[in-house]
């Protein structure tokens, strides 16, 4: 329990590490996605119950997982999904312009 | 009779629709466009109207208040909503003569698809009842943002887009878990359900929520130190989003943060802690560190941008006061701001769209070729500044009022501070406009289309009206502490007592 947890801290840290140090475009837009995916597994993970079932009611079951988070985590997912598709097109666009991918390098082409 | 639904369901299909009008005619385009934006304008007045005679409650797909998503629409959420569509109604007028196809032919359906889209995430956010669905809003609202500012593709909004990009996923992240703990701590999405039970909460977690949603707003209504996407993505996106952006999009998310705030965690929690001070003097470091700023600007743009982020301050200062007036002069200035913002960006847009004008140097002798625009410009900023008899000034006042009476008398004495500053670089912008000097105008130029020159007119006279009568809109403002500063009131409107 505790362990998932921990899991989650971690892979927030490395969404978290990998948008403010890396300066490859590409590697950005994947820390974003880490950090996304973190959230998500946040939200499913909080929603299950040891030993329950799957929230649909038939008669035989007591315990059921929470629905609700898992609900939000298919919107998130959906509206994350669009966000990176909108940076990888933006990235598109600007490995075009400036022939690299270096955020750096960039910034000082524009001066 | 239209249901408050029809506000957000109108601007979808209208966006979605246009695919399928421009199959049959390229030519009813445009007045498709314009007859949806005035029809969604009546709407929107109806509604209003009745919403101030009794709050109204809509719950979707029918379902019982308890379960169902639904729309409340109180004072507060009727002003915006008005405000909303009011300007957005303008900019979506400017907007049919602004946008120019480009070769491909796709620009001028694509910007109107993001820009409806762009007003049903706005109209959602403000009308909605439920916690999750106000995050969907904001993001349909923060998405098609992002793209509104790459319609031109130039190369300076690739980057400034870029930046905006991730400080806005971020800010989704801070209130998609911000959410996600509020709903394990209390176990519902239903905002009046949330502040029942939200008492129970232990205040450690609740301080993480607050830190969460005020840094996930904070980033899209920009908060310094949370503002630096906006001065660069402002300067390369098109002026109609920026009035629309500058005049009511950072006010949604703003809007958010004061029904969080208010309704979720309640007048104790903010009269018990240092939320007040603490926000005021984050709101007075944010309106001087963006007037400095601005004051070093060249692009005007970017200085707009800085001068926005500066009355988001004083916006901040007066709301999170928690008394009757400081929120009546909050919300006085959110109006007021949007009027003068929309007015500014509009104005600025023509001198773009025939002189090609971005810089403090552009302008130079523009106040003769275009004289009604840039007395609109002109009306706008001194209300910018706050000179009587303009609306900002009333608003400040206002503000000044409420915080001296909260005993924050050093906040007081900033705000004439702050004013002061941005008499200087606004006097310089004028100095310029009226200067002599040989602008090179478009070769068709005669004189600005009435469809380009009309909204910023209306806009920039609007300014000195309110700030002549301002009863009306001060009236209106009188009943929207009714539910936010006693939590309970709201609760009763939507669960019915």
């Amino acid at each position: 329990m505790e362990l998932t947890y921990l899991v989650i801290a971690i892979l927030i840290c490395v969404g978290l590490y990998a948008i403010a140090s890396k300066r490859n475009l590409l590697k950005i837009v994947i820390g974003i996605n880490i950090l996304e995916s973190a959230v998500i597994f946040l939200f499913v993970f909080s929603s299950y119950r040891p030993g329950g079932t799957v929230p649909i009611i038939s008669g035989n079951h007591e315990l059921f997982v929470d629905p609700v988070p898992q609900a939000l985590a298919l919107t998130a997912i959906v509206i994350g999904a669009s966000t990176t598709a909108l940076m990888l097109g933006l990235v598109i666009e600007l490995y075009k312009r400036y022939d690299t991918l270096n955020i750096t390098e960039i910034r000082k082409m524009r001066g | 009779m239209a249901s408050p639904i029809w506000l957000i369901i109108l601007p979808l299909i209208t966006a979605f629709g246009l695919g399928i009008v421009k199959i049959f005619s390229k030519k009813l385009l445009k007045p498709f466009l314009a007859l949806s934006a005035t029809i969604h304008l009546i709407l929107v007045i109806d509604v209003v109207i009745r919403a101030f005679e009794e709050p109204m409650i809509y719950s979707l797909g029918g379902w019982d208040r308890l379960f169902a998503i639904n729309l409340v629409i109180d004072p507060l959420a009727a002003i915006m909503a008005l405000l909303i569509s009011v300007i957005s109604y303008l900019v979506v007028i400017y907007s049919l003569s602004f946008i120019k196809e480009d070769k491909s032919k796709y620009r001028v359906p694509k910007y109107f698809l993001l820009l409806f889209l762009l007003i049903a995430g706005m109209l959602g956010m403000v009308l909605t009842g439920d916690l999750f669905n106000l995050y969907v809003f904001f993001e349909i609202a923060a998405i098609t943002s992002y793209a509104l500012v790459l319609i031109y593709k130039r190369d300076g909004s690739l980057e400034g887009t870029f930046k905006y990009l991730l400080a806005g996923t971020l800010s989704g992240v801070f209130i998609l878990v911000a959410i996600l703990l509020v709903y394990l701590s209390t176990g519902t999405l239903n905002m009046a359900r949330i502040a029942v039970k939200f008492a129970e909460v232990p205040g450690q977690l609740k301080s993480i929520i607050l830190i969460l949603f005020l840094t996930g707003f904070g980033i899209k209504f920009a908060l310094v130190p949370l503002h630096t996407w906006m001065p660069d993505v402002y300067p390369e996106a098109p002026a109609p989003y920026n009035a629309i952006s500058s005049g009511v999009g950072i006010k949604a998310s703003l809007y958010a943060f004061i029904r969080v705030i208010y309704v979720l965690f309640g007048f104790d929690f903010i009269a018990n802690t240092e939320l007040t001070s603490l926000l005021v003097v984050w709101g007075v470091i944010t309106f001087m560190v963006a007037h400095l700023m601005a004051y070093q600007q060249k692009n005007l743009k970017r200085l707009f941008a800085f001068s926005s982020i500066a009355q988001v301050g004083y916006i901040i200062i007066a709301v999170s006061l928690a008394t009757d007036k400081g929120l009546i002069a909050g919300g006085f200035h959110i109006v007021n701001h949007a009027l003068m913002k929309g007015a500014i960006f509009l104005a600025l847009g023509i001198f773009i769209y025939y002189f090609k004008a971005e810089t403090i140097e552009d302008i130079k002798g523009l106040g003769r070729s275009l004289p009604l625009t840039s007395f609109t410009f002109t009306l706008a900023a001194l209300a910018m500044i706050g000179l009587p008899p303009f609306n900002g000034f009333l608003s400040k006042w206002l503000i000044i009022e409420a915080a001296l009476e909260s005993g924050y008398t050093v906040a007081a004495f900033f705000i004439p501070v702050g004013s002061l500053l941005s008499l200087v670089y606004y006097l310089r912008v004028l100095q310029s406009l009226y200067s002599s000097g040989e602008p090179k105008p478009r070769v068709d130029f005669k004189r600005p289309r009435l469809s380009l020159e009309l909204p910023a007119v209306i806009l920039g006279f609007s300014c000195l009206l309110l700030g002549i009568f301002p009863r009306l809109p001060l009236d209106m403002l009188g009943q929207i502490s009714h539910y936010l500063l006693d939590s309970s009131n709201y609760i009763n409107l939507l669960l019915g007592g």
